[in-house]
């Protein structure tokens, strides 16, 4: 069993292949009590793997454990948002679409326009959303899908970007009731009526304080200049 | 009349949200918004209740007169059963 300090959480967990060892290894922590228990069987895996057979062991133990983490995550005042999320100047922005629409292409295209060093990747596939102290933090975890960009870090959560192609350029804010069902498809949407209360109960705290906007990009160098300057939460320059 | 099981009212950021859970998601998966009227009378149908019980609640809670409560009152019950979300 090995012990990691995931979304301030303890995690006691167990895991022995290769993409896990080498994820896990940013997040080792130590501590006497855990928060959260996974310890999936080597049985459970075998069997997943059978049932997934474009999957190997390492992808079948890599994705189950972070659906166990993110799982008891809601028990912490937490969620998962599918998305690309880049830190910027003390807060983290997140671009969130169905796959292969473009979240990771335009989050890169914001490393390259303001520099590596300004912009980084917190967790490109799903960060963990939490609120700590009454303040809303993105983290990142080791499980961050196909690459491995992820950061064991977190930063306050600036806003929550849904994005589309679209041949012009457009940044608008939207409603609540349009950004809770956009956020719905891009997280695990629980089945059941406590779990799904307790979904609820942080998108109440996160949608009464956070922007939400629609953006429609082409993936150029001003997509990424109109997206910026809208949702930018630091102090303007 | 009663609302069918299966789905979770909930206040989010000022907007009152109905969410599908258990049961009610093998038959819709979105997302309903309630106005306020709306979000009072599908907590009254929760527990079951028929129109008199409806209009009588209406009316004590929000200063309207029967006439319009009455309407209001049948054209959600027309919406909430056109979704297939009432156990009459």
């Amino acid at each position: 069993m090995e012990k990691l300090k995931v979304a301030d959480l303890n995690v006691l967990i167990k895991y022995k292949y290769e993409t896990m060892i080498k994820q896990a290894e940013a997040y080792k922590s130590d501590f006497e009590k855990h928060n959260i228990f996974i310890d999936i069987p080597d049985s459970e895996i075998e069997r997943l793997q059978g049932e997934n057979p474009h999957l190997t062991l390492n992808d079948v133990e890599y994705i189950f454990t972070g659906a166990a983490f993110y799982e008891e995550l809601l028990n912490f005042n937490g969620f998962l948002l599918h998305s690309s999320g880049v830190c910027v100047d003390g807060y983290a922005y997140l671009f969130s679409a169905d796959p292969g629409t473009g979240k990771s292409t335009h989050t890169s295209l914001w490393q390259k326009y303001l520099g590596a060093d300004r912009a980084h990747i917190i967790n490109d596939d799903k960060p963990a959303l939490r609120i700590m102290d009454g303040e809303i933090f993105v983290y990142g975890t080791p499980w961050s899908g196909k690459t491995d960009q992820n950061l064991n870090m977190r930063m306050p959560l600036g806003a929550i970007v849904f994005l589309e192609q679209s041949k012009t350029n457009f940044i608008h804010p939207i409603s609540v009731q349009e950004a809770i069902p956009l956020i719905l498809q891009q997280t695990i949407r629980p089945r059941e009526a406590s779990a799904m209360g307790k979904l609820l109960d942080v998108l109440d705290k996160i949608l009464s304080e956070t922007p939400v906007y629609r953006l429609g990009c082409d993936m150029s160098r001003e997509a990424v200049e109109l997206s910026y300057n809208t949702i930018r939460r630091d102090e303007k320059k | 009349m009663k609302i069918k099981d299966g789905y979770l009212l909930r206040t989010v950021a000022g907007s009152n949200i109905v969410v599908p859970v258990g049961e009610g998601t093998m038959d819709f998966s979105g997302v309903i918004t309630l106005n306020e009227v709306g979000a009072f009378l599908w907590r009254v149908l929760e527990n079951g209740a028929d129109k008199a019980e409806l209009l009588a609640k209406l009316t004590a809670e929000y200063d309207v007169d029967d006439a319009t409560a009455s309407n209001d009152i049948d054209a959600f019950l027309k919406n909430l059963k056109e979704a297939n979300l009432l156990d009459e």
